[in-house]
């Protein structure tokens, strides 16, 4: 993609969500709908901002995003060796497969009171929820990614006398990055969308807390500021693993 | 003179055999029982830096036969020994040019050529030297830092060429690899694989289409008759190298050839 096709698309990307943005304020303000059920994003925001100190709201953040950081690490790094060794290890693949695809559908957040019995109610059972958001589309990818590698490509590289380890770190894993990275990307998404539910549940911190919170209080201003910053630290973040991924594949692999 | 080229190749003398067939018959999993065999009981002994030529229709197992002798396919039967040893696997001094080309896709032009060496114990520096070395002969120097989706698809079979000279091995398996040169590129690139053929004491085992390819470069030419997959023919290619197209010998052989093809 060229530069300026790429600020084209940036530019119609950020108009589209301006209007929706206007629209939003407008049909508040016309009263199209009530104030005290929908509140105008300026209004959600700017009230928001003059009630709960704003450290408090970044102390909500910066807990969610540990979180998250915590469950995504851990469903990467669980994901991607298992995902890995059940594509490349055909015995292991065989075994693990139908095991994941049994759990693979279950939502999460069915975790829940699982994740509460075992873990209490503490950090680890958020997560853990984060983690099996994550884990799951990025354990499928890696498995997609090594059993659909061009076999003509482990072949040259047989021809050149690789064999075991070598062949899968230096050809098969390189080969299965596109697939990988993919996963990462969904499974960062889905990560973030357990949060709040998982935050929901028994928290005294974070994001989901402060929307949770803000009900029991009536702020329905709070809770509109918390959904609009949750879309966009999914967007900055989501933006900034895609920037990652493209600066690392991207040469060779249309991301 | 024909005597001359003949005994210093040392075709089909079994002392000095490079590669030898033994009964080599294929048939693939899938094929179901009563289609005749991909290949069907080859023999065929190659001579320490032979120059064989491997011709035949589109499917008439060109591309198993040299993937057998590559070790990358096994046959149904027979066997096929290199240097007096049975061969168990690919790799090994056997190096392949594949009928699509085969490039990692994430590494550069350059980091492609060096992947054997680097991978075999040799230092990065020694072999982006060679590597150099062998994109300048390929004639792709400027391009070394390009990935193989930059390059057209010529450039890729040349990268591929580099490639499996890269780690020097004696014997070379290439399957069509000029099939996407335009015949400018291709008659360079011909001339440059015969002179590191006679430079380097390579044994060569090639595919094409091209009939007037194969009489310029080939010590012997190898016609594979199509299911069942039997050598047809051999033809021996004994006029001295370079050869003249146009050498009324050289249409005479090319006429031949064509006939039994046919
Ligand atoms: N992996 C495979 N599985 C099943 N059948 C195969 C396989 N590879 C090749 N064949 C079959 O074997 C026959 C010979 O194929 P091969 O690729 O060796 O032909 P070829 O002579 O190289 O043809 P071309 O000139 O078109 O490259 C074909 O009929 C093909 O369908
Ligand atoms: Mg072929």
């Amino acid at each position: 993609m060229t530069g300026s096709v790429r600020w084209q698309d940036a530019a119609l990307g950020v108009i589209g969500t301006g209007s929706l943005f206007v629209l939003w304020e407008l049909a508040s303000r016309l009263g199209f709908v009530s104030p005290n059920v929908f509140p105008a994003p300026t209004t959600a925001i700017i009230g928001t901002l003059r009630t709960v100190p704003l450290l408090d709201i970044l102390g909500h953040v910066g807990t969610s995003l540990l979180r998250i950081i915590w469950g995504f690490a851990l469903g990467v790094a669980a994901g991607t060796v298992i995902g890995i060794a059940s594509g490349w290890y055909r015995a292991f693949g065989v075994l693990t497969k139908p095991v994941i695809e049994l759990l693979r559908p279950i939502p999460p957040l069915a975790w829940i009171p699982m994740a509460i019995i075992w873990f209490g109610l503490g950090e680890p059972s958020k997560v853990f929820v984060i983690f099996l958001g994550a884990f799951f589309p990025i354990v499928t990818s890696a498995y997609k990614g090594m059993t659909g590698i061009d076999p003509a490509l482990l072949r040259a590289a047989q021809t050149m006398g690789l064999r075991g380890p070598k062949l899968l770190f230096r050809v098969a894993v390189p080969a299965a990055m596109p697939d990988l990275a993919t996963g990462i990307r969904i499974g960062w998404g889905l990560s973030f969308g357990v949060l709040v539910a998982a935050e929901l549940i028994a928290a005294d911190q974070g994001m989901g807390f402060m929307i949770m919170n803000a009900r029991q209080l009536g702020q329905v201003g709070v809770i509109v500021f918390g959904i609009i910053l949750i879309g966009v630290m999914n967007l900055i973040t989501d933006y900034f693993i895609g920037a990652v991924i493209r600066r690392r594949i991207g040469r060779w692999h249309a991301v | 003179m024909m005597a001359d080229t003949a005994a210093s190749t040392g075709s089909s003398n079994p002392a000095t055999a490079k590669i030898d067939v033994r009964g080599v018959s294929k048939r693939y999993a899938t094929d179901d029982a009563n289609t005749p065999p991909v290949l069907d009981d080859i023999d065929l002994t190659i001579g320490d830096n032979e120059f064989v030529t491997l011709v035949g229709r589109s499917g008439c197992g060109k591309t198993t036969l040299l993937n057998i002798i590559g070790g990358l396919v096994e046959p149904s039967h027979g066997d096929i020994s290199v240097n007096g040893r049975l061969v168990t696997g690919p790799g090994e001094g056997k190096g392949m040019v594949f009928q699509q080309h085969a490039l990692f896709p994430w590494l550069t032009a350059l980091h492609n050529v060096g992947f054997g060496c680097r991978n075999n114990g040799v230092s990065a520096a020694e072999s982006d030297r060679i590597s150099r070395q062998l994109i300048e002969l390929v004639g792709l120097q400027g391009f070394e830092d390009k990935y193989p989706t930059e390059l057209s698809g010529g450039m890729q079979q040349r990268v591929a060429i580099a490639r499996a000279l890269a780690t020097d091995p004696e014997i070379l398996l290439m399957d069509e690899p000029f099939g996407a040169l335009d015949e400018l590129t291709r008659l360079e690139m011909q001339d440059e694989l015969l002179r590191v053929w006679s430079a380097h004491k390579k044994t060569v085992v090639f595919v094409t289409h091209s009939i007037s390819e194969a009489l310029v470069l080939s010590d012997r030419i190898i016609l594979l008759a199509a299911r069942p997959g039997r050598i047809r023919r051999e033809f021996i290619v004994p006029f001295p190298r370079p050869r003249q197209r146009t050498d009324p010998q050289m249409i005479a052989l090319y006429d031949e050839i064509w006939r039994n093809l046919a």
